[in-house]
């Protein structure tokens, strides 16, 4: 176990991007009403729960226009 | 040559705007950072748990493990995100509507797909590139020794297919309409070349190979002069697939 917290430092920036993501994408989601196909629960379920690829379905494909 | 650059600083502000830069900038940094610490802690990782008795033999990972977790995370889930992040390339702008508006002015059809295809390629290249870059750097960190044969051709491999998949997905999103067509299609194309990838015969001739046999090249188990071919056909194929796309939408009706 220590030594998988030695490795800590390195696993810090990517569970930073992987927040960075998410952030993006419900804060999107909050701002909008509409949505090219699904409803507001379900994109927050997909973003929150899927790692790196949720947030990346909605802002690509689930994302409506502004 | 004017309307060539306006528009191609257009495209750069509109990939930004879209979110589309921030997600293969991070998508790419995550795997270069990602692939070797996984490869150097999954041992690790086997011990910490209670295994109830059962011994798991993992032999000690090598700077091997590390790039060919790399390369599978980038042929799986990277070419994806590529697929998702350009699918719309041509198709969203004319389901918007502003498309017809920049032609109606005088803007050449051509200069439409050459612009696009030259900012993907280009934003393809950087991500590509600062994520083979970070995965070198860590496991040349993690694992101290990297021996150097075949890693620079076999990350070019890749990027060439990368390039390659740029070109069917132009094509793919200029044939079709509507804002899932474009994706539909290059997937498919994509899934066939795959199936066709199959059968030993076909992978001579087939870019995918090109995709598959990085971490063989890596190894020394695929010698370089056998993707030589591969190369070049995919370099034919990604130049066809661009003139087909000017030639397609040249005839289009907006």
């Amino acid at each position: 176990m220590e030594k998988l917290i030695e490795y800590l430092p390195f696993l810090i920036p990517i569970v930073l991007l992987e927040l960075l993501l998410m952030v993006i994408a419900l804060v999107h989601i909050f701002k909008h009403e509409n949505y090219r196909f699904g409803t507001r629960w379900l994109w927050i379920i997909i973003v929150v729960f899927i790692q790196i690829v949720g947030p990346i379905i909605y802002l690509t494909i689930g994302r409506s226009e502004d | 040559m004017r309307g060539f650059f306006a528009f191609t600083k257009k495209e750069f502000r509109e990939h930004f705007r879209t979110y589309r830069i921030i997600i293969l900038a991070a998508v790419f940094f995550i795997f270069g950072m990602f692939s070797p610490l996984r490869a150097k802690m999954l041992p690790e990782i086997f011990s910490s748990l209670d295994m109830q008795g059962i011994l798991i033999n993992i032999p000690e990972p090598t700077y091997l493990d590390a790039y060919s977790q790399f390369f599978k995370n980038m042929t799986q889930i990277g070419l994806i995100v590529v697929l998702l992040v350009f699918s719309g390339m041509i198709t969203n702008e004319l389901t918007k509507g502003t498309l017809v508006i920049i032609l109606s002015k005088g803007l050449p059809r051509h200069t439409v797909i050459l612009s696009k295809y030259l900012v993907a390629v280009i934003l393809w290249t950087i991500s590509y590139a600062a994520a083979a870059v970070l995965n070198h750097v860590y496991t040349v960190y993690l694992f101290n020794q990297v021996s150097g044969e075949g890693v620079l051709f076999s990350l070019f491999c890749l990027w060439l297919f990368g390039v390659f998949m740029l070109a069917v997905i132009i094509l793919a999103s200029t044939i079709t309409q509507g804002n899932y067509g474009g994706l539909l299609l290059s997937a498919g194309i994509l899934i066939l070349l795959m199936v066709l990838n199959m059968f030993p015969k076909c992978q001579r001739f087939n870019p995918v190979s090109l995709a598959a046999n990085n971490a063989g090249l890596i190894a020394n188990t695929v010698s370089v002069s056998d993707l030589v071919p591969t190369v070049w056909i995919t370099v034919g194929l990604t130049a066809l697939g661009i003139l087909l796309s000017i030639f397609i939408f040249q005839e289009k009706q907006l």
